[in-house]
């Protein structure tokens, strides 16, 4: 076989390898909307919709049962509780909460991926945007499967919103700190619209849809991000120092000392049956 | 256990902190309606993920040393304050008003902007 045969199959085992899609045009990022680099806050911390108070004052469109899981919820902190937050252990925010955005993200897009790297707890978003579809089997996660796709909505020939429906999402999760519940079922959908303010480039608007066997209907909310243009990053290894620990269902604190202490007055210890009753020598 | 909170109190009204801290979970198990005041050494400051954590020892109305263990905010939320990992340092004699552990055990909540030094001088500046 010649040289220019073994290339010419090499060519085409690429075509094959990457898909259609790969071998359409070639990656031209001047079609999309300058989102790349840091991005913050903008609003409260610690809830979904930012222009209402936490907990209750969300007004989340809750079924009966679920405003009742959330109310006992709410019970259960008032007694210095966690309730039904389960990231106190270092379990990841997941979809849509990690948008709540406690410390800033970084857009980065590719040809076919669009990432959302976020520096709260090292959660990375991968937003397939290749014309895949959503996988018929494949496990369930915290940040969710993401398929995306870039609109030119005003058709001068760039981008300028991106779609993003999430599925195949992981519990346990919540909305937010307070414990805004999800289903259990964990069925939810996640659709996003990000776009950049028309007037300013540095505000970045996500607008956030979730349909949840929660909700009596879509919740949708509007997040504003601001452009940081010294951006600093700092590393967020959960487990680096996280003195929470849930034995046996119940919460507790490990205290100065790296012993246990108790959250609640009068909580009691936890059940130690599988360590001898004398010290070891 | 609830004695010795009070045996640390040094002025019993202040602002409460709310749940600014709250980054990483809920900040249920402190109680922010009654924060507290205690003077002491810094033991250990600890500028780690989840929750930069500073231990204090605080001298109990028995003359008895105990180390007070409070969480904070995330040190990306810290830093941003203007908080470094080099802001307190075992030794530091501080006053700090934190949110007090519900269970009366010697624990709390704290923000960098209520951190002082002995002499009054803040930490990090109010924004």
């Amino acid at each position: 076989m010649s040289l220019r045969s073994v290339m010419s199959l090499a060519a085409l085992a690429t075509v094959v390898i990457a898909g259609p899609v790969a071998a359409q045009q070639p990656f031209d990022e001047n079609k999309y909307p300058p989102m790349a680099g840091q991005w913050q806050r903008v609003g409260p911390l610690g809830v979904f919709d930012s222009t209402k108070p936490p907990a209750r004052g969300q007004e989340a469109p809750l079924t009966p049962e679920y405003q009742a899981r959330f109310e006992a919820n709410l019970a259960e902190v008032a007694k210095g509780g966690s309730g039904d937050d389960p990231v106190h252990t270092c379990i990841p925010e997941g979809m849509p909460r990690a948008m709540n955005l406690v410390l800033p993200m970084e857009i980065v897009i590719t040809r076919n991926t669009t990432y959302i790297l976020m520096e709260y707890l090292t959660m990375l978003r991968r937003i397939y945007t290749d014309g895949r579809d959503f996988p018929k089997e494949e496990d369930p996660s915290w940040m969710g499967y993401s398929i995306g796709k870039w609109i030119d909505e005003d058709g001068d020939g760039r981008f300028d919103v991106f779609e993003v429906e999430t599925r195949n999402l992981k519990n346990p999760r919540t909305f937010d700190p307070s414990g805004l519940p999800v289903h259990e079922d964990a069925e939810t959908v996640v659709k996003e619209r990000f776009y950049l303010d028309k007037a300013n480039p540095d505000i970045l608007y996500d607008q956030i849809t979730v349909m949840d066997h929660a909700l009596t209907k879509p919740w949708t909310v509007l997040k504003t991000m601001r452009r940081e243009k010294k951006p600093i990053w700092v590393e967020s290894i959960c487990s680096e120092g996280n003195v929470h620990v849930t034995i046996g269902g119940e919460q507790y604190m490990l205290g100065g000392d790296g012993l246990l202490m108790p959250f609640r007055e009068g909580q009691p210890a936890p059940d130690l049956r599988h360590f001898s009753k004398q010290p070891a020598k | 256990m609830k004695s010795q909170l009070a045996a640390v109190l040094i002025a019993g009204a202040f602002l409460a902190t709310g749940g600014g801290a709250s980054a990483h979970h809920s900040f249920a198990m402190f109680d922010a309606l009654h924060p507290i005041e205690i003077a002491g050494t810094v033991k250990e400051f600890r500028f780690v993920s989840p929750h930069t954590i500073l231990i204090v020892s605080v001298k109990g109305q028995d003359g008895v040393d105990k180390d007070w263990i409070l969480e904070g905010g995330a040190p990306g939320l810290q830093v941003r304050d203007g908080m470094t990992s080099k802001s307190l340092k075992p030794g530091d004699e501080i006053t700090v008003t934190i949110n007090p552990l519900h269970s009366g055990a010697e624990g709390g909540s704290y923000q960098p902007m209520q951190v002082k030094f002995k002499d009054g001088h803040p930490v990090v500046a109010p924004k």
